[in-house]
């Protein structure tokens, strides 16, 4: 592993085919280290495949993927790296703590009381000698994050991490991403629960069909894309105005208000240029959109079923 | 090298937790001790009746009786009381006149099973039943081994770990073959010890009659082989089962093709005159020569010589081994298929 590598995934035009389907585009991403980084797009959109192709277990059609600057399917540097892909798989005839202990044992990373620390982690140390073939859909999914950070990994790749967790679970789960993504390691959360993601992730990247639509900071990506709510002395000159102004990217009348689509960093500019031709404002609301908003509008599918939008 | 050793020892640790590598031992050993005590009843058998003729149903004077047997101490006896009454005196004449014959042979015979539940050539017996037997279990045994990860998915977490794809295998199928010799083993360990049950229970050994004796090299040389014969039927179910992704499809096949191949060379050779070259390269028919030729043993009839036969073994394996390896390589990782 380069430790003073800037960057904990580098891929280059990945892409991934499937006969006459095009899984994964061209696909060319960064993540920098440390933080919680949510890989989001609707269902079918690429994202368990590219994670597929970082993790070795997908052979890309073309492009590179690197881990830590190394070639990502190098088995060394999969050691460095902890996973949990899609639902958790293990030994049904092996109890949860034998299976964690073959885990370490052929990751050969990390001691033997970490085994202990991490069921407890994870609340399965009471069902730790129960065969796997008997966990529940969430115990499972439990147990799948207790394997991802065995070995301490300085990566962590979680896929859809809080399926089949009651509530409380997935409080707890949350809490646990974001405690995981503190300091130098990196968390990629896979998810299209987007409420979720936008409360653990620091940075996200959007696919859709198997392209990169967006990607930086959640701030970032709301703000880029704000709406302001405007009440003025004249709403229709108001609208008037505001429809030449070459930064403004539209302006609409809804419900008795103007909903000005503009970047949020040059919002101020909006009364200053009414004030001049004798407009003045009543109110000047900014509009927070949620990422569930801001995914439908840039990927224009549900982010749960993966429908276009109507 | 190391990594391996390292993924072959967690091998191990799965393996020894399924009840299906004990109970394949159990049959094993079970099977091996036929050898011992299959050859010491047919050795006390010879001791007390000289030998057993059987009677068919058209020569007993009672008719619609099945065949029976009368033993040859009987016949020449001269005792009227041992003779068996159910049976015309021609008859009997005829079976004391086949018995006369046999007993020239009686030494000899008598020696040969004697020699062949006691040790060493209790173990060399003990492989010719074994071998067989393995051979059907190690197919069930490195299907299930192999397709496991396929049925429950766990390919996908094994390999995410940073096995490598070819080291993983290559463990796999290493520690079935060290556990196909520390099984064999075991078993001849549990022979040797009824041999010496056996040995003490039968008393002073028979006369010598010439009979030649296993030695211990020679069933060192059986096992040797015995052990080197599993390694293309390894190559061939774990082949079959990385091609369909299932231990379903390598456990049948394995099973399968033990007994197909050879009704297919017993219907085509009857057929046609040239099969039996072509049968001459099949993986069973080579399997059964090269174990069959090891020893003192007899080659049985048409059979390829041992030489040709370890060739043709050996590209089984290369060839099979080959084509798994790079098909576990190549292929791209899925989840579970819901297998065994």
């Amino acid at each position: 592993m380069n430790a003073e590598t800037e960057y904990v995934i580098e891929t280059k035009d990945l892409t991934k085919r499937y006969g006459d389907v095009l899984a994964v585009d061209t696909l060319s991403l960064r993540v920098a280290r440390g933080g919680v980084f949510g890989f989001l797009g609707p269902n079918g959109s690429g994202k368990t495949t590219t994670m597929g192709m970082l993790l070795g277990l997908v052979h890309p059609t073309s492009g590179e993927a690197r881990i830590f600057g190394d070639p990502a399917r190098h088995p060394a540097t999969l050691r460095q790296v902890g996973a949990m892909v899609e639902t958790p798989t293990f030994y049904p005839y092996l109890s949860g703590r034998a299976n964690l202990t073959y885990f370490q044992g052929v990751k050969q990373r990390g001691a033997k009381a970490d085994i202990a620390r991490l069921l407890e982690l994870v609340d399965l140390g009471k069902r730790a000698d129960s065969k796997f073939s008997t966990y529940s859909l969430g115990m499972k999914q439990r147990l799948g994050i207790a394997c991802a950070l065995l070995g301490d990994p300085q990566l962590v790749f979680l896929d859809e991490p809080t399926n089949g967790l009651d509530p409380a679970g997935v409080v707890e789960v949350r809490e646990l991403i974001r405690e995981l993504g503190r300091g130098s390691r990196t968390v990629i959360l896979s998810s299209h629960l987007l409420a979720e993601t936008e409360l653990v992730c620091d940075n996200v990247a959007v696919l859709s069909r198997g392209k990169l639509i967006a990607q930086g900071t959640i701030q970032e990506l709301l703000r880029s894309h704000d709406t302001t709510r405007i009440r003025t002395t004249d709403d229709t000159r108001a609208k008037a105005v505001l429809a030449e102004v070459t930064w403004i990217e539209s302006v609409r009348a809804e419900d008795g208000h103007l909903l000005v689509e503009a970047p949020a960093e040059r919002v101020w500019e909006i009364g200053r240029d009414l004030a001049k031709r004798d407009i003045y404002l009543h109110e000047l609301t900014p509009l927070h959109r949620s990422l569930e908003e801001f995914f439908m509008d840039v990927t224009g599918t549900d982010p749960t079923t993966g429908r276009t939008k109507e | 090298m190391s990594l391996i050793a390292n993924l072959a020892r967690w091998e191990w640790f799965k393996l020894r937790r399924r009840w299906m590598l004990w109970v394949l031992l159990v049959f094993a050993i079970l099977f091996a001790q036929l050898a011992v005590w299959g050859g010491y009843f047919s050795y006390q058998n010879l001791r007390t009746t000289g030998g057993e003729l059987t009677v068919p149903a058209s020569l007993q004077s009672q008719q619609g009786r099945a065949p029976r047997t009368v033993a040859c101490n009987d016949l020449l006896s001269g005792d009227a009381a041992r003779m068996p009454s159910d049976l015309d005196a021609q008859v009997v004449a005829g079976l004391a006149a086949q018995c006369r014959q046999q007993a020239a042979t009686l030494p000899a015979r008598t020696e040969r099973a004697y020699l062949g539940f006691t040790l060493p050539g209790s173990l060399r017996s003990a492989l010719s039943i074994v071998q067989t037997l393995m051979l059907i279990l190690l197919a069930i045994l490195t299907a299930s081994a192999v397709g496991i990860d396929y049925g429950a998915g766990t390919l996908r977490s094994v390999l995410t770990q940073g096995t490598g794809r070819w080291t993983y295998l290559a463990a796999k199928l290493a520690t079935l073959l060290l556990l196909t010799g520390l099984g064999l083993l075991v078993a001849l360990a549990t022979v040797a010890i009824s041999s010496t049950i056996a040995t003490n229970i039968a008393g002073a050994p028979p006369a010598a009659a010439g009979s030649t004796a296993a030695t211990w090299s020679d069933a060192a040389t059986a096992y040797g082989k015995a052990w080197l014969s599993i390694v293309p039927y390894i190559a061939l179910v774990t082949f079959v089962t990385v091609f369909a992704r299932a231990s379903a499809a390598g456990i049948a096949i394995g099973l399968g093709y033990y007994f197909a191949e050879q009704l297919i060379i017993l219907l085509f050779s009857s057929l046609f005159s040239w099969f039996s070259q072509v049968a001459d390269f099949f993986l069973v028919r080579n399997i059964t020569a090269f174990t069959g030729g090891g020893g003192n043993a007899p080659i049985a009839g048409g059979l390829p010589d041992e030489t040709h036969a370890l060739l043709v073994m050996a590209a089984y394996t290369l060839a099979l081994g080959a084509l798994a390896f790079w098909l576990f390589e190549k292929r791209d990782v899925a989840g579970a298929t819901g297998g065994g």
